[in-house]
Protein backbone atom coordinates (compact mmCIF):
# COMPACT_ATOMS: atom_id res chain seq x y z
CA UNK A 1 0.00 0.00 0.00
CA UNK A 2 2.53 2.53 1.08
CA UNK A 3 4.68 1.46 -1.63
CA UNK A 4 1.98 2.46 -4.29
CA UNK A 5 1.87 5.69 -3.22
CA UNK A 6 5.50 6.33 -3.07
CA UNK A 7 5.79 5.11 -6.13
CA UNK A 8 2.92 6.97 -7.47
CA UNK A 9 3.70 10.36 -6.15
CA UNK A 10 6.91 11.35 -7.98
CA UNK A 11 5.14 10.18 -11.47
CA UNK A 12 2.49 13.28 -10.53
CA UNK A 13 5.09 15.34 -9.83
CA UNK A 14 7.54 15.17 -12.73
CA UNK A 15 4.45 15.38 -14.96
CA UNK A 16 3.88 18.75 -12.90
CA UNK A 17 7.51 19.79 -13.30
CA UNK A 18 7.73 18.52 -17.15
CA UNK A 19 6.14 21.73 -18.39
CA UNK A 20 8.58 24.05 -16.09
CA UNK A 21 11.43 21.80 -16.95
CA UNK A 22 11.34 22.01 -21.06
CA UNK A 23 10.57 25.29 -21.54
CA UNK A 24 7.73 25.89 -24.02
CA UNK A 25 7.86 27.11 -27.31
CA UNK A 26 6.46 31.42 -27.63
CA UNK A 27 3.08 30.69 -28.72
CA UNK A 28 1.88 34.48 -28.79
CA UNK A 29 2.13 34.54 -33.24
CA UNK A 30 -0.08 31.06 -32.89
CA UNK A 31 -2.82 33.56 -31.45
CA UNK A 32 -2.51 36.65 -33.37
CA UNK A 33 -4.43 35.72 -36.10
CA UNK A 34 -7.40 35.03 -33.99
CA UNK A 35 -6.88 38.14 -31.86
CA UNK A 36 -6.53 40.19 -34.86
CA UNK A 37 -9.99 38.86 -36.61
CA UNK A 38 -12.34 38.77 -33.58
CA UNK A 39 -10.72 40.88 -30.68
CA UNK A 40 -9.53 43.20 -33.27
CA UNK A 41 -12.91 43.74 -35.21
CA UNK A 42 -14.90 43.32 -32.25
CA UNK A 43 -13.69 45.74 -29.90
CA UNK A 44 -12.98 48.29 -32.65
CA UNK A 45 -16.95 47.71 -33.55
CA UNK A 46 -17.99 48.53 -30.01
CA UNK A 47 -15.25 50.88 -29.59
CA UNK A 48 -16.72 52.93 -32.78
CA UNK A 49 -20.00 52.28 -32.03
CA UNK A 50 -19.89 53.75 -28.26
CA UNK A 51 -18.06 56.75 -29.84
CA UNK A 52 -21.09 57.49 -32.42
CA UNK A 53 -23.29 56.61 -29.58
CA UNK A 54 -22.85 60.22 -27.89
CA UNK A 55 -22.81 62.03 -31.80
CA UNK A 56 -26.14 63.35 -33.20
CA UNK A 57 -25.36 61.52 -36.50
CA UNK A 58 -27.40 60.48 -39.78
CA UNK A 59 -24.20 58.19 -40.65
CA UNK A 60 -23.55 60.24 -43.66
CA UNK A 61 -23.01 64.03 -43.60
CA UNK A 62 -19.40 64.79 -42.49
CA UNK A 63 -20.75 67.12 -39.90
CA UNK A 64 -21.81 65.31 -37.15
CA UNK A 65 -22.57 67.15 -34.04
CA UNK A 66 -21.29 66.15 -30.52
CA UNK A 67 -24.53 65.75 -27.84
CA UNK A 68 -22.42 63.71 -25.02
CA UNK A 69 -24.50 61.39 -23.25
CA UNK A 70 -27.85 62.99 -24.75
CA UNK A 71 -28.81 60.08 -26.26
CA UNK A 72 -28.53 57.97 -23.33
CA UNK A 73 -31.06 60.08 -21.17
CA UNK A 74 -33.44 59.74 -24.54
CA UNK A 75 -33.52 56.03 -24.16
CA UNK A 76 -34.69 55.48 -20.78
CA UNK A 77 -37.83 58.12 -22.17
CA UNK A 78 -38.14 56.39 -24.80
CA UNK A 79 -41.40 53.92 -24.56
CA UNK A 80 -40.67 51.86 -27.94
CA UNK A 81 -37.56 50.68 -26.15
CA UNK A 82 -38.83 50.10 -23.03
CA UNK A 83 -41.58 48.07 -24.52
CA UNK A 84 -38.68 45.96 -26.58
CA UNK A 85 -37.21 44.97 -23.33
CA UNK A 86 -40.50 43.73 -22.20
CA UNK A 87 -40.86 41.67 -24.97
CA UNK A 88 -37.46 40.44 -25.05
CA UNK A 89 -37.85 39.15 -21.35
CA UNK A 90 -41.64 38.12 -22.18
CA UNK A 91 -40.15 36.26 -24.90
CA UNK A 92 -36.96 34.75 -23.40
CA UNK A 93 -39.29 33.32 -20.35
CA UNK A 94 -41.89 31.46 -21.86
CA UNK A 95 -39.67 30.37 -25.09
CA UNK A 96 -37.27 28.74 -22.18
CA UNK A 97 -39.51 27.25 -20.29
CA UNK A 98 -41.76 25.80 -23.19
CA UNK A 99 -38.55 24.72 -25.22
CA UNK A 100 -37.73 22.93 -21.63
CA UNK A 101 -40.88 21.08 -20.99
CA UNK A 102 -41.20 19.78 -24.47
CA UNK A 103 -37.18 19.22 -25.30
CA UNK A 104 -37.12 17.28 -22.77
CA UNK A 105 -40.68 15.66 -23.18
CA UNK A 106 -38.89 14.16 -26.88
CA UNK A 107 -35.67 12.81 -25.04
CA UNK A 108 -38.09 10.84 -22.68
CA UNK A 109 -40.37 9.66 -25.44
CA UNK A 110 -37.36 8.86 -27.23
CA UNK A 111 -35.22 7.22 -24.45
CA UNK A 112 -38.49 5.04 -24.07
CA UNK A 113 -37.82 3.79 -27.81
CA UNK A 114 -41.17 4.25 -29.53
CA UNK A 115 -41.84 3.24 -33.10
CA UNK A 116 -40.79 5.76 -35.61
CA UNK A 117 -38.57 7.83 -33.04
CA UNK A 118 -35.83 8.27 -35.58
CA UNK A 119 -38.44 9.86 -38.06
CA UNK A 120 -39.38 12.20 -34.67
CA UNK A 121 -36.21 13.09 -34.34
CA UNK A 122 -35.52 14.32 -37.91
CA UNK A 123 -38.72 16.24 -38.00
CA UNK A 124 -37.99 18.06 -34.27
CA UNK A 125 -34.13 18.77 -35.39
CA UNK A 126 -34.64 20.03 -39.42
CA UNK A 127 -36.19 23.29 -38.19
CA UNK A 128 -32.78 23.56 -36.61
CA UNK A 129 -30.79 23.45 -39.75
CA UNK A 130 -32.92 25.83 -41.90
CA UNK A 131 -32.62 28.89 -42.27
CA UNK A 132 -35.05 31.79 -40.28
CA UNK A 133 -35.17 34.14 -43.14
CA UNK A 134 -35.84 31.15 -45.70
CA UNK A 135 -38.62 29.86 -43.51
CA UNK A 136 -40.18 33.54 -42.82
CA UNK A 137 -42.52 33.86 -45.44
CA UNK A 138 -44.24 30.31 -45.09
CA UNK A 139 -44.95 31.71 -41.87
CA UNK A 140 -46.38 34.80 -43.33
CA UNK A 141 -48.48 32.64 -45.41
CA UNK A 142 -49.45 29.96 -42.63
CA UNK A 143 -50.81 32.85 -39.76
CA UNK A 144 -51.90 34.60 -42.92
CA UNK A 145 -56.15 36.01 -42.00
CA UNK A 146 -56.72 33.21 -45.43
CA UNK A 147 -53.77 30.80 -44.45
CA UNK A 148 -53.09 27.29 -43.37
CA UNK A 149 -53.87 27.89 -40.10
CA UNK A 150 -57.11 29.48 -39.97
CA UNK A 151 -58.08 27.02 -42.66
CA UNK A 152 -57.23 23.92 -40.40
CA UNK A 153 -59.34 25.52 -37.92
CA UNK A 154 -62.56 26.03 -39.71
CA UNK A 155 -61.82 22.80 -41.00
CA UNK A 156 -62.18 21.18 -37.50
CA UNK A 157 -65.12 23.30 -36.61
CA UNK A 158 -63.19 25.97 -34.53
CA UNK A 159 -63.26 28.59 -37.26
CA UNK A 160 -64.23 31.08 -34.00
CA UNK A 161 -60.87 30.68 -32.82
CA UNK A 162 -59.40 31.80 -36.71
CA UNK A 163 -58.14 35.27 -36.74
CA UNK A 164 -55.56 37.10 -38.30
CA UNK A 165 -52.62 36.17 -36.06
CA UNK A 166 -49.94 38.57 -37.10
CA UNK A 167 -51.52 41.15 -37.89
CA UNK A 168 -53.34 42.45 -34.43
CA UNK A 169 -51.29 43.18 -31.50
CA UNK A 170 -52.42 40.37 -29.12
CA UNK A 171 -51.15 37.80 -30.99
CA UNK A 172 -47.81 38.85 -32.69
CA UNK A 173 -45.89 38.07 -30.11
CA UNK A 174 -46.72 34.79 -29.30
CA UNK A 175 -46.36 34.15 -33.21
CA UNK A 176 -43.00 34.93 -32.73
CA UNK A 177 -42.31 32.72 -29.79
CA UNK A 178 -44.06 29.80 -31.61
CA UNK A 179 -41.57 30.40 -34.66
CA UNK A 180 -38.60 30.46 -32.17
CA UNK A 181 -39.79 27.83 -30.10
CA UNK A 182 -40.01 25.60 -33.45
CA UNK A 183 -36.57 26.59 -34.85
CA UNK A 184 -34.66 25.50 -31.43
CA UNK A 185 -36.75 22.97 -29.72
CA UNK A 186 -34.19 20.26 -31.64
CA UNK A 187 -30.87 21.85 -29.83
CA UNK A 188 -32.90 21.50 -26.13
CA UNK A 189 -33.75 18.21 -27.26
CA UNK A 190 -30.41 16.70 -28.53
CA UNK A 191 -28.86 18.06 -25.20
CA UNK A 192 -31.24 16.53 -23.26
CA UNK A 193 -31.08 13.27 -25.00
CA UNK A 194 -27.11 13.05 -24.80
CA UNK A 195 -27.51 14.44 -21.07
CA UNK A 196 -30.08 11.44 -19.92
CA UNK A 197 -27.56 8.86 -21.01
CA UNK A 198 -24.76 10.19 -19.07
CA UNK A 199 -27.55 9.31 -15.83
CA UNK A 200 -26.13 6.31 -13.86
CA UNK A 201 -28.02 3.51 -14.66
CA UNK A 202 -26.85 1.45 -11.75
CA UNK A 203 -28.87 4.96 -9.43
CA UNK A 204 -32.05 4.29 -11.85
CA UNK A 205 -31.86 0.63 -10.79
CA UNK A 206 -32.18 0.90 -7.22
CA UNK A 207 -34.78 3.98 -7.48
CA UNK A 208 -36.14 1.17 -9.69
CA UNK A 209 -36.30 -1.29 -6.63
CA UNK A 210 -37.29 1.04 -4.54
CA UNK A 211 -40.29 1.11 -5.99
CA UNK A 212 -40.33 4.55 -7.92
CA UNK A 213 -42.14 4.84 -11.01
CA UNK A 214 -41.21 6.23 -14.42
CA UNK A 215 -42.85 9.63 -13.37
CA UNK A 216 -40.64 9.69 -9.80
CA UNK A 217 -37.74 8.43 -11.71
CA UNK A 218 -38.00 11.67 -13.99
CA UNK A 219 -38.65 14.18 -10.88
CA UNK A 220 -36.57 12.99 -8.30
CA UNK A 221 -33.06 11.71 -10.74
CA UNK A 222 -32.73 12.44 -13.70
CA UNK A 223 -34.27 16.01 -13.39
CA UNK A 224 -31.48 17.25 -10.68
CA UNK A 225 -28.82 15.56 -13.18
CA UNK A 226 -29.61 17.28 -15.94
CA UNK A 227 -28.86 21.10 -14.13
CA UNK A 228 -25.73 21.12 -16.25
CA UNK A 229 -27.74 21.24 -19.07
CA UNK A 230 -30.52 23.41 -18.24
CA UNK A 231 -28.21 26.46 -17.00
CA UNK A 232 -26.11 26.51 -20.18
CA UNK A 233 -29.87 25.98 -22.21
CA UNK A 234 -30.74 29.44 -20.27
CA UNK A 235 -27.76 31.13 -21.19
CA UNK A 236 -28.48 30.35 -24.53
CA UNK A 237 -31.74 31.25 -24.52
CA UNK A 238 -31.40 34.58 -22.74
CA UNK A 239 -28.46 35.82 -25.41
CA UNK A 240 -30.67 34.34 -28.02
CA UNK A 241 -33.47 36.33 -26.91
CA UNK A 242 -31.60 39.39 -26.78
CA UNK A 243 -30.09 39.03 -30.44
CA UNK A 244 -33.63 38.08 -31.75
CA UNK A 245 -33.68 39.61 -34.89
CA UNK A 246 -34.66 37.62 -38.31
CA UNK A 247 -37.62 36.17 -37.16
CA UNK A 248 -39.86 39.55 -35.72
CA UNK A 249 -38.20 42.03 -38.74
CA UNK A 250 -39.02 39.40 -41.58
CA UNK A 251 -42.54 37.81 -40.11
CA UNK A 252 -44.38 41.32 -38.50
CA UNK A 253 -41.82 44.01 -39.36
CA UNK A 254 -41.45 44.60 -35.30
CA UNK A 255 -45.52 45.40 -35.63
CA UNK A 256 -47.81 45.98 -35.19
CA UNK A 257 -47.84 48.88 -33.41
CA UNK A 258 -44.55 48.25 -31.93
CA UNK A 259 -45.59 44.81 -30.23
CA UNK A 260 -43.01 42.75 -31.88
CA UNK A 261 -40.09 45.44 -31.32
CA UNK A 262 -37.19 43.72 -30.18
CA UNK A 263 -33.73 45.42 -29.31
CA UNK A 264 -32.03 44.20 -32.50
CA UNK A 265 -35.04 45.32 -34.63
CA UNK A 266 -35.62 48.49 -32.95
CA UNK A 267 -31.32 49.08 -33.40
CA UNK A 268 -31.46 48.03 -37.13
CA UNK A 269 -34.87 50.57 -37.85
CA UNK A 270 -33.12 53.59 -35.89
CA UNK A 271 -29.83 53.09 -37.57
CA UNK A 272 -30.41 51.68 -41.13
CA UNK A 273 -34.38 52.93 -42.28
CA UNK A 274 -34.18 55.73 -39.91
CA UNK A 275 -30.67 56.88 -39.89
CA UNK A 276 -30.82 57.66 -36.24
CA UNK A 277 -27.50 56.20 -36.26
CA UNK A 278 -26.61 57.79 -33.17
CA UNK A 279 -29.31 56.54 -31.42
CA UNK A 280 -29.38 53.46 -32.46
CA UNK A 281 -25.64 53.20 -31.08
CA UNK A 282 -26.46 54.15 -28.20
CA UNK A 283 -29.48 51.28 -27.92
CA UNK A 284 -26.33 49.07 -29.05
CA UNK A 285 -24.04 49.67 -26.40
CA UNK A 286 -27.12 49.49 -23.74
CA UNK A 287 -28.13 46.03 -25.46
CA UNK A 288 -24.13 45.18 -25.22
CA UNK A 289 -24.12 45.83 -21.72
CA UNK A 290 -27.39 44.19 -20.54
CA UNK A 291 -26.31 40.86 -22.70
CA UNK A 292 -22.66 41.09 -21.06
CA UNK A 293 -24.06 41.53 -17.19
CA UNK A 294 -26.61 38.77 -18.31
CA UNK A 295 -23.93 36.12 -18.99
CA UNK A 296 -22.20 36.36 -16.17
CA UNK A 297 -25.48 36.96 -14.20
CA UNK A 298 -26.17 32.86 -15.31
CA UNK A 299 -22.07 31.93 -15.76
CA UNK A 300 -21.90 32.71 -11.69
CA UNK A 301 -25.51 30.70 -11.41
CA UNK A 302 -24.10 27.79 -13.13
CA UNK A 303 -21.22 28.08 -10.52
CA UNK A 304 -22.72 28.46 -7.14
CA UNK A 305 -25.38 25.34 -8.14
CA UNK A 306 -21.96 22.88 -9.31
CA UNK A 307 -20.44 23.92 -6.10
CA UNK A 308 -23.34 22.86 -3.82
CA UNK B 1 -34.13 4.33 -19.03
CA UNK B 2 -37.98 4.07 -19.05
CA UNK B 3 -40.03 0.76 -18.95
CA UNK B 4 -43.35 1.08 -20.28
CA UNK B 5 -44.65 -2.56 -19.51
CA UNK B 6 -48.40 -2.13 -20.63
CA UNK B 7 -49.64 -2.36 -23.61
CA UNK B 8 -51.95 0.44 -23.57
CA UNK B 9 -49.07 2.75 -21.97
CA UNK B 10 -47.32 2.35 -25.29
CA UNK B 11 -50.42 3.40 -27.44
CA UNK B 12 -50.38 6.45 -25.17
CA UNK B 13 -47.23 7.21 -25.27
CA UNK B 14 -47.32 6.72 -29.00
CA UNK B 15 -50.52 9.13 -29.18
CA UNK B 16 -49.02 11.87 -27.28
CA UNK B 17 -45.41 11.96 -29.27
CA UNK B 18 -47.66 11.98 -32.15
CA UNK B 19 -49.97 14.73 -31.66
CA UNK B 20 -46.45 16.58 -29.95
CA UNK B 21 -44.83 16.34 -33.21
CA UNK B 22 -47.97 18.00 -35.28
CA UNK B 23 -46.58 21.53 -34.67
CA UNK B 24 -43.45 21.02 -35.89
CA UNK B 25 -44.78 18.95 -38.88
CA UNK B 26 -46.91 21.42 -40.31
CA UNK B 27 -45.35 24.77 -41.15
CA UNK B 28 -43.03 21.74 -43.56
CA UNK B 29 -46.31 20.62 -44.59
CA UNK B 30 -47.76 24.35 -45.31
CA UNK B 31 -44.32 25.03 -47.00
CA UNK B 32 -44.27 21.88 -49.26
CA UNK B 33 -48.20 22.28 -50.07
CA UNK B 34 -48.23 25.93 -50.63
CA UNK B 35 -45.29 25.79 -53.41
CA UNK B 36 -47.12 22.68 -55.72
CA UNK B 37 -50.63 24.90 -55.38
CA UNK B 38 -51.83 26.90 -58.12
CA UNK B 39 -49.68 25.90 -61.57
CA UNK B 40 -47.90 22.79 -59.51
CA UNK B 41 -44.63 21.56 -60.61
CA UNK B 42 -44.63 25.17 -62.85
CA UNK B 43 -43.94 26.95 -60.21
CA UNK B 44 -40.41 25.49 -59.54
CA UNK B 45 -39.44 25.49 -63.32
CA UNK B 46 -40.71 28.94 -62.73
CA UNK B 47 -38.28 29.82 -60.29
CA UNK B 48 -35.75 28.18 -61.53
CA UNK B 49 -36.16 30.30 -64.74
CA UNK B 50 -35.51 33.16 -63.08
CA UNK B 51 -31.64 34.37 -64.32
CA UNK B 52 -29.87 35.07 -61.48
CA UNK B 53 -31.10 32.53 -59.34
CA UNK B 54 -28.43 29.86 -59.05
CA UNK B 55 -26.20 33.34 -58.28
CA UNK B 56 -27.58 33.00 -54.96
CA UNK B 57 -26.34 29.11 -53.89
CA UNK B 58 -22.94 30.31 -55.74
CA UNK B 59 -22.48 33.43 -53.59
CA UNK B 60 -23.80 31.47 -50.53
CA UNK B 61 -21.31 28.90 -51.05
CA UNK B 62 -18.41 31.23 -51.69
CA UNK B 63 -19.14 33.21 -48.36
CA UNK B 64 -19.54 30.10 -46.03
CA UNK B 65 -16.30 28.31 -47.78
CA UNK B 66 -14.51 31.48 -47.15
CA UNK B 67 -15.60 31.77 -43.82
CA UNK B 68 -14.93 28.22 -42.86
CA UNK B 69 -11.47 28.09 -43.98
CA UNK B 70 -10.90 31.20 -41.82
CA UNK B 71 -12.50 30.29 -38.86
CA UNK B 72 -10.64 26.86 -39.35
CA UNK B 73 -7.14 27.69 -39.79
CA UNK B 74 -6.95 31.03 -37.44
CA UNK B 75 -9.03 28.64 -34.82
CA UNK B 76 -6.64 25.81 -34.86
CA UNK B 77 -3.28 28.08 -34.56
CA UNK B 78 -4.69 30.13 -31.71
CA UNK B 79 -6.38 27.02 -29.65
CA UNK B 80 -2.52 25.05 -29.88
CA UNK B 81 -1.34 28.33 -28.96
CA UNK B 82 -3.34 28.54 -25.36
CA UNK B 83 -3.62 24.70 -24.85
CA UNK B 84 0.48 23.95 -25.11
CA UNK B 85 2.60 26.86 -25.94
CA UNK B 86 4.49 29.39 -23.79
CA UNK B 87 2.06 32.85 -23.53
CA UNK B 88 2.42 35.72 -20.93
CA UNK B 89 -1.23 36.96 -19.76
CA UNK B 90 -2.74 33.86 -21.41
CA UNK B 91 -5.73 33.97 -19.84
CA UNK B 92 -6.29 37.97 -20.28
CA UNK B 93 -6.28 36.89 -23.97
CA UNK B 94 -8.45 34.45 -23.39
CA UNK B 95 -11.19 36.57 -21.26
CA UNK B 96 -10.72 39.53 -24.05
CA UNK B 97 -12.17 36.33 -26.61
CA UNK B 98 -14.57 34.91 -25.00
CA UNK B 99 -16.22 38.49 -23.73
CA UNK B 100 -17.15 38.70 -27.60
CA UNK B 101 -19.39 35.64 -27.33
CA UNK B 102 -22.29 37.53 -25.87
CA UNK B 103 -21.88 40.02 -28.62
CA UNK B 104 -25.00 40.45 -30.99
CA UNK B 105 -24.46 40.88 -34.49
CA UNK B 106 -26.69 44.46 -34.76
CA UNK B 107 -24.55 46.02 -32.46
CA UNK B 108 -21.63 45.84 -35.44
CA UNK B 109 -23.12 47.40 -38.41
CA UNK B 110 -22.97 51.53 -37.77
CA UNK B 111 -19.51 50.94 -37.25
CA UNK B 112 -18.48 48.00 -39.93
CA UNK B 113 -20.59 50.42 -42.75
CA UNK B 114 -18.83 53.22 -41.87
CA UNK B 115 -15.37 51.76 -42.02
CA UNK B 116 -16.53 49.48 -45.27
CA UNK B 117 -17.63 52.37 -47.26
CA UNK B 118 -14.50 54.07 -46.68
CA UNK B 119 -12.04 51.09 -47.10
CA UNK B 120 -14.07 50.26 -50.13
CA UNK B 121 -15.01 46.85 -48.91
CA UNK B 122 -18.99 47.57 -48.58
CA UNK B 123 -20.82 45.43 -50.95
CA UNK B 124 -18.34 42.54 -51.62
CA UNK B 125 -17.76 39.30 -50.22
CA UNK B 126 -15.49 40.65 -47.06
CA UNK B 127 -18.38 42.49 -45.69
CA UNK B 128 -19.75 39.73 -45.01
CA UNK B 129 -17.15 36.90 -44.50
CA UNK B 130 -14.64 39.04 -42.35
CA UNK B 131 -17.34 39.78 -39.39
CA UNK B 132 -19.03 36.63 -39.66
CA UNK B 133 -15.66 34.92 -39.14
CA UNK B 134 -15.24 37.45 -36.13
CA UNK B 135 -18.34 36.28 -34.30
CA UNK B 136 -17.42 32.45 -34.64
CA UNK B 137 -13.64 32.26 -34.14
CA UNK B 138 -14.26 32.99 -30.42
CA UNK B 139 -16.34 29.57 -29.34
CA UNK B 140 -14.47 27.81 -32.05
CA UNK B 141 -11.09 28.78 -29.54
CA UNK B 142 -12.68 27.56 -26.81
CA UNK B 143 -14.16 24.12 -27.55
CA UNK B 144 -11.03 23.36 -29.64
CA UNK B 145 -8.48 24.85 -26.75
CA UNK B 146 -10.69 22.42 -24.14
CA UNK B 147 -10.21 19.49 -26.70
CA UNK B 148 -6.30 19.92 -27.46
CA UNK B 149 -5.93 21.04 -23.39
CA UNK B 150 -7.20 17.00 -22.87
CA UNK B 151 -4.09 15.66 -25.12
CA UNK B 152 -1.15 14.68 -23.02
CA UNK B 153 1.82 17.14 -22.86
CA UNK B 154 4.24 14.58 -23.33
CA UNK B 155 3.05 13.99 -26.39
CA UNK B 156 4.24 17.98 -27.81
CA UNK B 157 7.68 17.19 -25.39
CA UNK B 158 8.26 14.07 -27.23
CA UNK B 159 8.03 15.48 -30.76
CA UNK B 160 10.16 18.77 -29.49
CA UNK B 161 12.91 16.13 -28.27
CA UNK B 162 13.05 14.58 -31.54
CA UNK B 163 13.64 18.26 -32.59
CA UNK B 164 10.45 19.13 -33.96
CA UNK B 165 9.29 22.89 -33.88
CA UNK B 166 6.27 23.89 -33.07
CA UNK B 167 5.27 24.55 -37.32
CA UNK B 168 5.75 20.75 -37.16
CA UNK B 169 4.13 19.41 -34.18
CA UNK B 170 1.10 22.10 -35.35
CA UNK B 171 0.76 20.01 -39.08
CA UNK B 172 1.64 16.40 -37.48
CA UNK B 173 -0.11 16.47 -34.37
CA UNK B 174 -2.35 19.32 -33.41
CA UNK B 175 -4.35 18.85 -37.00
CA UNK B 176 -4.80 15.32 -37.47
CA UNK B 177 -6.00 14.57 -33.48
CA UNK B 178 -8.44 17.43 -33.57
CA UNK B 179 -10.38 16.12 -36.18
CA UNK B 180 -13.68 14.86 -33.96
CA UNK B 181 -13.19 18.87 -32.80
CA UNK B 182 -12.76 20.13 -35.77
CA UNK B 183 -16.01 18.40 -37.50
CA UNK B 184 -18.39 20.37 -34.99
CA UNK B 185 -16.97 23.58 -35.24
CA UNK B 186 -16.77 23.56 -39.68
CA UNK B 187 -20.66 22.11 -38.69
CA UNK B 188 -21.95 24.91 -36.86
CA UNK B 189 -19.76 27.54 -38.43
CA UNK B 190 -21.58 26.33 -41.76
CA UNK B 191 -25.26 26.28 -40.46
CA UNK B 192 -24.32 30.02 -38.90
CA UNK B 193 -22.88 31.53 -42.21
CA UNK B 194 -25.15 29.73 -44.55
CA UNK B 195 -27.99 31.03 -42.54
CA UNK B 196 -26.67 34.59 -41.80
CA UNK B 197 -29.51 37.10 -42.96
CA UNK B 198 -28.49 40.23 -41.15
CA UNK B 199 -24.79 41.44 -42.69
CA UNK B 200 -25.72 40.39 -46.59
CA UNK B 201 -28.95 42.15 -45.66
CA UNK B 202 -26.89 45.38 -44.59
CA UNK B 203 -23.59 44.79 -46.75
CA UNK B 204 -24.54 43.21 -49.91
CA UNK B 205 -26.33 45.46 -52.43
CA UNK B 206 -25.87 44.30 -55.69
CA UNK B 207 -28.15 40.95 -56.74
CA UNK B 208 -24.75 39.55 -57.89
CA UNK B 209 -23.31 39.24 -54.67
CA UNK B 210 -26.74 38.59 -52.52
CA UNK B 211 -26.83 35.19 -50.51
CA UNK B 212 -29.70 32.63 -50.50
CA UNK B 213 -31.18 34.47 -47.21
CA UNK B 214 -32.05 37.38 -49.46
CA UNK B 215 -33.85 34.97 -52.07
CA UNK B 216 -37.45 35.30 -50.13
CA UNK B 217 -36.93 39.23 -50.73
CA UNK B 218 -35.71 39.30 -53.93
CA UNK B 219 -38.50 36.83 -55.17
CA UNK B 220 -41.55 39.17 -53.77
CA UNK B 221 -39.84 41.60 -56.19
CA UNK B 222 -40.00 39.42 -59.15
CA UNK B 223 -43.23 37.87 -58.34
CA UNK B 224 -44.88 40.82 -56.96
CA UNK B 225 -47.59 38.82 -54.83
CA UNK B 226 -47.35 35.02 -55.93
CA UNK B 227 -47.24 33.14 -52.94
CA UNK B 228 -46.65 30.32 -54.85
CA UNK B 229 -43.71 31.08 -56.20
CA UNK B 230 -42.03 32.32 -53.09
CA UNK B 231 -42.80 29.03 -51.53
CA UNK B 232 -41.39 26.77 -54.15
CA UNK B 233 -38.30 29.13 -54.07
CA UNK B 234 -38.41 28.56 -50.31
CA UNK B 235 -38.65 24.94 -50.87
CA UNK B 236 -35.54 24.64 -53.46
CA UNK B 237 -33.48 26.90 -51.07
CA UNK B 238 -34.58 24.82 -48.39
CA UNK B 239 -33.69 21.18 -49.87
CA UNK B 240 -29.66 21.64 -49.89
CA UNK B 241 -29.72 22.20 -45.88
CA UNK B 242 -32.23 18.94 -45.34
CA UNK B 243 -30.26 16.84 -47.43
CA UNK B 244 -26.64 17.87 -45.82
CA UNK B 245 -28.63 17.30 -42.82
CA UNK B 246 -30.14 13.88 -43.32
CA UNK B 247 -26.65 12.45 -44.52
CA UNK B 248 -24.76 14.10 -42.22
CA UNK B 249 -27.61 13.68 -39.49
CA UNK B 250 -25.10 12.46 -36.27
CA UNK B 251 -22.81 15.51 -36.85
CA UNK B 252 -24.74 17.95 -37.49
CA UNK B 253 -26.96 17.33 -34.21
CA UNK B 254 -23.48 16.97 -32.39
CA UNK B 255 -22.11 20.02 -34.12
CA UNK B 256 -24.86 22.45 -33.56
CA UNK B 257 -25.73 21.54 -29.96
CA UNK B 258 -22.21 21.87 -29.10
CA UNK B 259 -22.29 25.39 -30.82
CA UNK B 260 -25.25 25.69 -28.90
CA UNK B 261 -23.62 25.48 -24.92
CA UNK B 262 -22.38 28.86 -25.61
Amino acid sequence: MTATTTRVRPERKAVVQGSGRMKKPPGLPWILPALVLSVGLIYYGIGYTGYISTLNWDGLSPGAEHVGAHNYTRIFHDPVFWDAVRHTLVFFVVTFVIQTILGLAFAVILHAKLRLAAIYKVIVFVPVVLAPAIMAPVFRHMFAPDGELNAVLRHVGLGGLAQPWIGQTSTALPVIMFITIWEWTGVTFVLYYAAMTQVDPSVLEAARMDGAGNMRTLVSIIWPDLRGTTVALAMLGAIGALKTFDVPYLVTIGGPNYATEFLGTYIYRMTIPLSHVGYGAALSIILLVVALIMALALQFAGRERKGR
Amino acid sequence: MFEIRTRWGKTLLQVVATLLIIPYLFPLVVMVKGAFAGEGVHNFAAVLRVPGFGRFFVNSIIVSAAVIVLVYVVTMMAAFGFAKLHIRFREVYFWLLLACLTLPEVVLLAPLFATDTRLGLYDTYWAVILPLAALQVPFAVLLTRNFINSLPDELFEAARVDGANSYRGFVHLVIPLTRPIAAAVLIFTLVASWNDYLFPLVFLQSPELQTITLVPQFFVGEFSNDQTKILASAVITAIPEIVAYLSLQRLFERGLSAGAIK
